[in-house]
């Protein structure tokens, strides 16, 4: 090439030619989208973050756990991400649109947890993402008069497919047991006074209502059924994907479960005396990671606000552009197709 | 460095930084280095040609068949464009849904919260959640079937037949407006064979207002000591239906 | 002289009455000494560092509990500390020391404006040492290969404005009317770089997208760096040193330019790659598998050049070290170029998508291609800056074979281990902690690599260690990696 004319204009034009067409167009296409909401006005999706569960962000992005996680669901035609109960339905792009710095997330060497603040148990979750008014809720297979003579509290070990039925405060989510299936972020409204389960939004592919609550409620042991490959419940630990749970989790994953090469963050917890009782904080630890006698082990403000953060992590609102697999359905799927889920339960 | 008697002086541990001045002598790595590299002009091959045609055409149609029309919105490769349309529940879809009939907006309702139990279909879950295809509460007057929308029912009940008992239906007067309960009882109403009168929203209106003494939901009971008939104020009826107006035909609302 | 007119014994000529063009030359690498000494050393420093830190992150993968209680020390910290420390630091630094030294050798004038490059040096790093501090005190940004805090990543862009300047003044002063290969790549590096780093900046942290599409922006730059700046490094290095050595003209001015103009246009196209089923339009994902498909062409073309050029000559590499480590680079991009199409597909990134088959593909293409090629450049390089010649072929061997290895190893358990890591996510009926025990093994095999590796780069830090201060041989003749025949058609 003789020219330094040319040669400059080529390494501009080629270059210029993928800036704009990877960066610039696609945020004309998708770079300025607003949160989904019904006609009412509520019901937004999905909502900014803030406070604590900013920080945690934070935390999260500082202390690289993008490298090991990931957090979003690939499409059901594209992998097993939905048949492993990691979500309902596939990330879309308007799920991301409050995050920054977004955490997509391109190795797993721990699970997707795009949607573990759904599968939270009732009482633990955050306040759920979306608006003020009860939501056109379905009610699951939670209503099944098994359900009312379903143990309460928090560990769900006796594995019933029923949430706790007194009415959970308005935007906390239900789970259902480890086993079967998680449980999507739930609006319980407050009307459910006599109905012996609240109203929730239909857990995502909960095998849920008829088969689960007739024939497995007793028996539901967790096991990694077909279909269900979580890690079990371990007994004498906090209810899966709680607080509590979150806590053990990073101060020690082995405690939870003796394969994980996850690394521990001892760092975010600090060992105390015990004053005059336990504080609410204290992490239940159990075996050799636990703390002396007359200490404890409580989590910082940075522990709490990652915390807060993972309870937070949900993408299991319908989207009207995606289809959700089982459950309340998105009303239109890309392809055009008439809304329809597979029926639950059937 | 050159072998050659009479170097350079120079300082240091043998490191030439002294000889700066000095290039006379010149590395014996330079000089027997090659002559810098030039470029021949061997012409390219034709076969070369037409393998790279190729492979821009192939990569050209892969990209054309898997890219969703190229929109922001298809997320799906081999799916087809999205529908243009935006849906009621999408910013700006507000008045598309008021162009949308009755029975459409209902069938969009009932896929959102009633289609779990009773499935897309309406046949239900036998023993658990009654069919609406077919059932006489939806066929018959929309009184009965709007106390069960609006405040639930519990308990057994009958319907077609069978027996159904072991879920409870929620009550929906919190959670949908009038309009929405209204449209998917019109939609019910006439979907999957059956033929009954559609609902309007003043109607839902006055019978909730009727019922806002009644906080719990209903039993099978209550629900056959209401007469079986149409709720006051509703529209023309459609043509073979079963139900009898109480009053004159009014436009549907 | 022997049949390929290559001096072995003392030149027959004098200095004085040599060629000019020696001459020349002489005097030019004389006036790079400083700038490229500084880089290389710094370079080697980061390498160094890097290399320990690499072995931490191995270890730790399998091995959770080794000083996790730290917190600058945990694993989340020390891996993005790695990889910005060997992609600032020592890639990017060994890479500007050789193209400082080609540009100097293609523009055939003297280094000028030295303060320059080295206020650049110096400045850079600052910034990857306050980078690399501020992620294991934990202000990492959180996306790859953009870890640097805000203060870090200011400082090198005035460090790299710096040496972009000289580039430009340095093209401003060149002489002779033929813009060759080499310079085509290495001006479209240094120019593509900054546009890329600038966008990544702005696009992400100073008026940042709004949500994927930060993602995507990231991934945009990931990709462009590898092949933008490093490859187009390592590209024109090799075009310049497989001519060079072997004394022969590059094959076809024609493909050099399809292949030049291809790869511009195609590779930085090829972002989405790593993010295949993602959240993202279909057309964007479409586009990069696409142009990852096409990138094929620039390397097609490329390798038939340098096979064409290096026809008959291939037992040149029994004894050049440049010529062994470029060639081993050059044909690690073929290699590096083929694998990431396939795991770019989607039904093959299906299986392989979030597992360590994508550590493999990034350490092929920094690794076995970029940095290969740049030890052969700091092979052939440091004896002309120093004036003295490698000490020990020994070492040298060690240290090809080591690196050879090593990263062959490397890939290899990587790439099936990630191949099994992703058929085990992809049975439902399998619990997840499945894929995770079926891919330890691979990451202890991955750590021996590692051995491998850590051995390689100790061994040229002190052999470069030993040049550095004045302890290589004297001699005019070059060090083989085997001994040359009086008939042998071998030489630098």
């Amino acid at each position: 090439m003789k020219g330094l004319a040319p040669l400059f204009l080529g390494i501009f034009g080629t270059f210029a030619f993928s800036w704009i067409g990877l960066t610039v167009v696609p945020n004309w296409q998708i770079g300025h989208l607003n949160p989904q909401s019904d006609e009412e006005g509520t019901d937004i999706y999905p909502q900014p973050q803030s406070g604590m569960f900013e920080r945690g962000a934070h935390v999260y992005a500082a202390n690289g756990c993008i490298y090991c996680h990931s957090q979003q669901v690939r499409a059901d035609y594209a992998a097993a991400d939905i048949e492993r109960k990691w979500g309902n339905r596939r990330s879309a792009p308007r799920d991301y649109i409050f995050e920054q710095p977004v955490f997509l997330g391109k190795m797993r060497m721990g699970q997707d947890i795009a949607n573990i603040g759904a599968r939270a148990p009732a009482e633990q979750a955050s306040p759920a993402p979306a608006g003020a008014a009860a939501p056109p809720a379905s009610p699951s297979g939670g209503t099944s008069p098994a359900a009312s003579v379903a143990p309460q509290g928090g560990a769900p070990a006796a594995g019933s497919p029923s949430p706790p039925s007194s009415p959970a405060p308005q935007g906390a989510a239900v789970s259902s047991p480890p086993s079967p299936a998680p449980s999507s972020s739930a609006k319980v409204s407050a009307a459910s006074a006599t109905s012996p389960a609240p109203n929730i939004r239909a857990a995502p592919t909960s095998p849920v209502p008829a088969a689960a609550a007739a024939s497995a409620s007793p028996a539901a042991s967790p096991s990694p059924a077909a279909g269900a490959p979580w890690p079990v419940q371990t007994a004498g630990e906090p209810p899966m994907y709680s607080a509590a749970w979150h806590h053990v989790h990073l101060y020690s994953p082995r405690n939870i479960d003796v394969d994980s090469n996850m690394p521990s963050y001892r760092f975010l917890y600090e060992k105390r005396r015990i004053r005059d009782t336990r504080s609410a904080d204290a992490l239940q630890l159990t075996g050799s990671d636990a703390p002396p006698e007359g200490w404890e082990i409580v989590p910082s403000y940075d522990a709490k606000c990652l915390v807060a953060y993972l309870m937070s992590l949900n993408q299991s609102h319908p989207l009207n552009e995606v289809r959700s697999v089982g459950g309340a359905p998105a009303a239109s799927a890309p392809a055009g197709s008439p809304p329809a889920s597979p029926a639950p339960g059937k | 460095m050159t072998e050659e008697p009479k170097s350079p002086a120079h300082i240091g541990q043998g490191m030439d930084y002294g000889e700066q001045a000095d290039v006379q002598q010149v590395h014996a790595a330079v000089q027997r280095e090659k002559r810098e590299p030039r470029v021949g002009a061997e012409p390219l091959s034709i076969w070369l040609i037409a393998i790279y045609g190729l492979a821009v055409f192939f990569g050209g149609a892969y990209l054309g068949r898997y890219s969703g029309n190229f929109t922001g919105g298809g997320l799906d490769p081999m799916g087809a464009p999205p529908p243009a349309k935006k849906t009621a529940a999408g910013p700006g879809g507000g008045e598309q849904a008021a162009e949308l009939s009755p029975h459409d907006r209902g069938k969009k309702i009932f896929a959102a919260n009633c289609q779990t139990c009773h499935q897309v279909n309406g046949f239900g879950v036998p023993g658990q959640y009654p069919p609406l295809a077919g059932s006489e509460f939806t066929n018959g007057g929309s009184r009965r079937m709007g106390m069960i929308v609006l405040k639930g029912l519990q308990g057994p009940v009958k319907v077609k037949g069978q027996q159904y008992g072991t879920a409870v239906m929620q009550p929906w007067d919190k959670t949908l407006t009038d309009q929405k309960i209204a449209d998917v009882m019109t939609y019910e109403r006439s979907d999957w064979g059956n033929s009954a009168s559609p609902v309007t929203a003043e109607q839902i209106a006055a019978l909730r207002k009727e019922l806002a003494s009644h906080p719990e939901s209903f039993t099978e009971h209550d629900i056959l000591a209401a007469p079986d008939q149409d709720l006051p104020g509703g529209a023309a009826p459609k043509p073979g239906e079963a139900a009898k107006p109480a009053e004159p035909p009014k436009p549907q609302g | 002289m022997n049949a390929a007119g290559i001096p072995i014994k003392e030149p027959a000529i004098s200095a004085a009455a040599g060629d000019t063009e020696q001459l020349e030359r002489a005097y030019i690498d004389a006036s790079t000494r400083v700038p490229v000494l500084m880089f290389y050393t710094s370079a080697m420093a980061w390498l160094i560092l890097g290399t320990l830190l690499a072995g931490f992150v191995s270890f730790k993968l399998h091995s959770p509990d080794l000083l996790s209680d730290i917190s600058f020390l945990t694993w989340g910290r020390v891996r993005p500390a790695h990889m910005n420390v060997m992609v600032y630091g020592w890639a990017s630094m060994a890479g500007m020391g050789t193209a400082i030294w080609l540009m100097a050798r293609l523009c055939r004038t003297v280094l000028r404006y030295p303060l320059l490059l080295v206020a650049g040096a110096g400045f850079w790093n600052l910034g990857v040492l306050l980078g690399v501090g501020g992620i294991l005190l934990g202000d990492s940004t959180g996306y790859q290969w953009l870890e640097f805090p805000g203060y870090a990543a200011i400082i090198l862009f005035v460090a790299y404005t710096l040496i972009a300047s000289w580039a430009v003044l340095m093209f401003r002063y060149r002489r002779g009317e033929q813009i060759y290969i080499t310079q085509w790549y290495l001006l479209g590096a240094f120019l593509w770089f900054p546009w890329i780093y600038a966008a990544g900046q702005l696009m992400l942290f100073v008026v940042p997208v709004q949500g994927v599409l930060q993602s995507a922006v990231g991934w945009w730059y990931a990709n462009n760096l590898l092949f933008l700046w490093f490859g187009a490094i390592a590209l024109g290095t090799a075009y310049y040193m497989i001519p060079k050595v072997i004394g022969r003209p590059v094959y076809s001015y024609h493909l050099a330019t399809i292949g030049f103009w291809s790869y511009a246009l195609f590779s930085s196209w090829t972002g989405m790659q790593r993010l295949v089923d993602g959240p993202f339009p279909a057309w964007m994902i479409t586009a990069s598998i696409a142009a990852t498909i096409l990138t094929m062409i620039p390397v097609a073309t490329v390798g038939l050049n340098h096979h064409m050029t290096m026809q008959g000559y291939f037992p040149l590499m029994r004894y050049s070290p440049t010529l062994r480590f470029t060639v081993f680079g050059a044909m690690s991009y073929t290699v590096f170029s083929v694998i990431g199409v396939l795991i770019s597909l989607r039904s093959v990134a299906r299986y392989v998508n979030f597992t360590q088959a994508s550590i493999a593909y990034s350490h092929l293409g920094l690794y076995a291609f970029f940095t290969m090629v740049i030890f052969g450049s700091m092979y052939y390089i440091v004896p002309r800056l120093i004036g003295r010649e490698w000490r020990y072929a020994s070492l040298i061997k060690l240290h090809f074979w080591a690196s050879a290895y090593g990263i062959g190893l490397m890939t290899l358990m990587l790439l099936a281990g990630g191949f099994l890591q992703g058929s085990s996510m992809e049975d439902p009926s399998l619990a997840f902690s499945e894929s995770v025990e079926t891919v330890l093994p691979y990451l202890r095999g991955r750590s021996l690599a590692g051995l491998l590796l850590t051995a390689s780069h100790f061994i040229f830090a002190y052999h470069f260690g030993l040049m550095l201060l004045g302890l290589g041989r004297t001699s005019t003749v070059p060090t083989f990696l085997n001994p040359v025949e009086a008939e042998a058609s071998g030489g630098h």
